[in-house]
């Protein structure tokens, strides 16, 4: 049997033809990831505000009298207290906040407004699987502390 | 304490569960007569929602009796018999104040989920997943309430509690409905959905003076019980609802158009074939098929008021149609608290009656079976209640 030229075309190309594909979307791909990776970074360069709005009157939030975990979270971040608009209370934002100092900042809103934290650990449950058990924790943690 | 919990997709069984107790000072724990299934928990059931948990106690309806208040509830006392708003306020954030009850700031401890999806936080509610809070729900012999004085509204004497078991939900957001589409004397009113909330929200729209109402589904016995309150009827699977709208209106329009399905919409044709395969392969999340309806049947300038619980997103709407005609879009989980005192005093009068919705009383024992009713709509299953 003679043997088949080779051409470009046929199974042989086509073979090729793929790989030369799948080399060109690994390369976009790690194009890909170090554009996004840099853009996080120039994110994190300029970190955001986390913000809330709380019924309460911004004197109550400035000076020496204000709660203590305003005060703790202005030694480890940079913290704005301003009037909200339409009498509707203060403005908080925390600048670079990480989940824990979004936690504390929520926390303080609801204990200003409604005087309480509210609490859902301990309420009555079926059997949990594995995975809930697991999971739900985590669940909750992520949540709160805010999804990125 | 028995109660019925969420085990998996379309499987909810009675489990015995710890009985619940306050965790905050301002809760009280409720004794619950009736526990009311409702549509809204067919979403969680067939799983389109992502953040149940095997194990969560379904039920977020219902009425029952005071047993035990913390140290800081000022006005609810034990032995009282209240009805308890589905949605969860504090009473206290600017939207409570505002009468915006379900977008309240501080009654969800889980907000990072819908903050992702919806841009913010909003209230929680019993017995709806972890990204509405993670409250324990109602289908159960007692249930925790949180901001007892703001929540838990006071029964008059001599509403039973097949009636007042529904001011718990059904009736403030069928009655919102109708209050956001702005029903009243010289509207018409069409009404998508003739489940518990749409006949509440026909009901509301001839309390509050509308012409004429007209309700639209495919079930003889809900498409009656529409009649019986006062609704003309279209069945969608015999007449053409827009073509028959046009005819009833003059052309025009319903003025009002209250869309009380969701995103589980059924219907008929390519569109629906198409909403189906789309959502099963999780392309979208919610099926829009009787809101696309309710935003072409509108008339110009019309309103068109979503009750139907959507999830994230619907394909193919029809934007065009809202900005052209010039229509206004309102929608909320529903502001219970705005309405439920003025529902129980019209209950008290006799001015509503909301009891034919319970079709189907039954035991707690007997969840599983009442979900299967009202999921197939068996034996004329409007809503199954639960009397532990």
């Amino acid at each position: 049997m003679k043997p088949i030229p080779f051409t470009g075309r046929g199974p042989r190309g086509r073979g090729r033809r793929t790989r030369r594909l799948l080399l060109v979307g690994a390369v976009a791909a790690v194009a890909g990831a170090a554009v996004a990776r840099r853009a996080r970074a120039a994110r994190a360069a300029e970190p955001a505000w986390f913000a809330v709005t709380v019924l309460a009157d911004p004197a109550e939030l400035a000076g020496p009298g204000r709660p203590d975990v305003l005060a703790r979270l202005a030694e480890r971040h940079e913290v704005r207290v301003t009037p909200a608009p339409g009498g509707r209370g203060s403005e908080i934002a925390v600048r670079a906040a990480d989940g824990q100092a979004r936690q504390q900042v929520r926390a303080l809103k609801q204990l200003l407004e409604t005087g309480e934290v509210l609490v859902v650990k301990g309420q009555p449950e079926g059997h949990r699987t594995v995975l809930g058990r697991t999971g739900l924790p985590a669940f909750r943690r992520l949540t709160r502390e805010g999804l990125r | 304490m028995k109660a019925l919990c969420w085990t998996g997709v379309n499987q909810v069984s009675v489990e015995d569960v710890p009985d619940p107790v306050m965790l905050n000072r301002q809760d009280a724990v409720v004794k619950v007569t009736a526990s009311s299934v409702c549509g809204s928990d067919l979403h969680l059931l067939d799983g389109y929602v992502p953040t149940m948990a095997a194990g969560d106690v379904l039920g977020h309806e219902f009425v029952g009796e005071v047993v035990e208040v913390g140290p800081d509830v000022r006005e609810r006392r034990a032995g009282e018999r209240v009805t308890v708003c589905s949605i969860i306020g504090c009473g206290r954030c600017h939207y409570c104040r505002t009468g915006l009850w379900s977008l309240c700031d501080n009654t969800n401890p889980n907000p990072g989920f819908l903050e992702k999806l919806n841009g913010h936080a909003t209230a929680g509610i019993f017995g709806y997943s972890h990204a509405m809070g993670g409250f324990a729900g109602s289908h159960a012999e007692y249930v925790r309430v949180p901001y007892a004085d703001v929540n838990a509204f006071p029964v008059p004497e001599g509403v039973p509690d097949s009636s007042a078991v529904f001011a718990s939900d059904a009736v403030p957001t069928g009655w919102m409905g109708a209050d956001l589409g702005e029903a009243g004397p010289g509207k018409v009113v069409a009404v998508w959905g003739c489940g518990g909330v749409g006949q509440m929200a026909v009901l509301a729209a001839l309390l509050m003076g509308a012409e004429r109402v007209i309700a639209i589904d495919r079930f003889p016995e809900r498409l009656a019980m529409a009649a019986t309150i006062g609704a003309e009827t279209l069945d969608y699977e015999r007449v053409d609802v827009l073509d028959a709208l046009k005819e009833l209106t003059g052309g025009r329009g319903p003025d009002t158009c209250i869309e009380a399905v969701g995103m589980e919409s059924h219907g008929t044709g390519l569109q629906y074939a198409y909403d189906r395969a789309k959502q099963s392969v999780r392309l979208q999340s919610d099926r829009g098929l009787s809101l696309r309806q309710a935003i072409h049947a509108c008339r110009k300038g019309g309103i068109v008021s979503v009750l139907g619980v959507y999830l994230g997103l619907v394909d193919k709407f029809p934007m065009g149609a809202v900005m052209n005609k010039g229509l206004t879009l309102r929608s909320a989980q529903q502001h219970g608290h705005r309405y439920i005192p003025m529902i129980l005093d019209r209950m008290s009068k006799g001015e509503i009656d909301a009891s034919p919705l319970l079709t189907h009383p039954m035991s707690l024992r007997d969840g599983p079976k009442g979900y299967d009713l009202f999921k197939n709509k068996r034996d004329g299953c409007v809503r199954a209640v639960f009397q532990p």
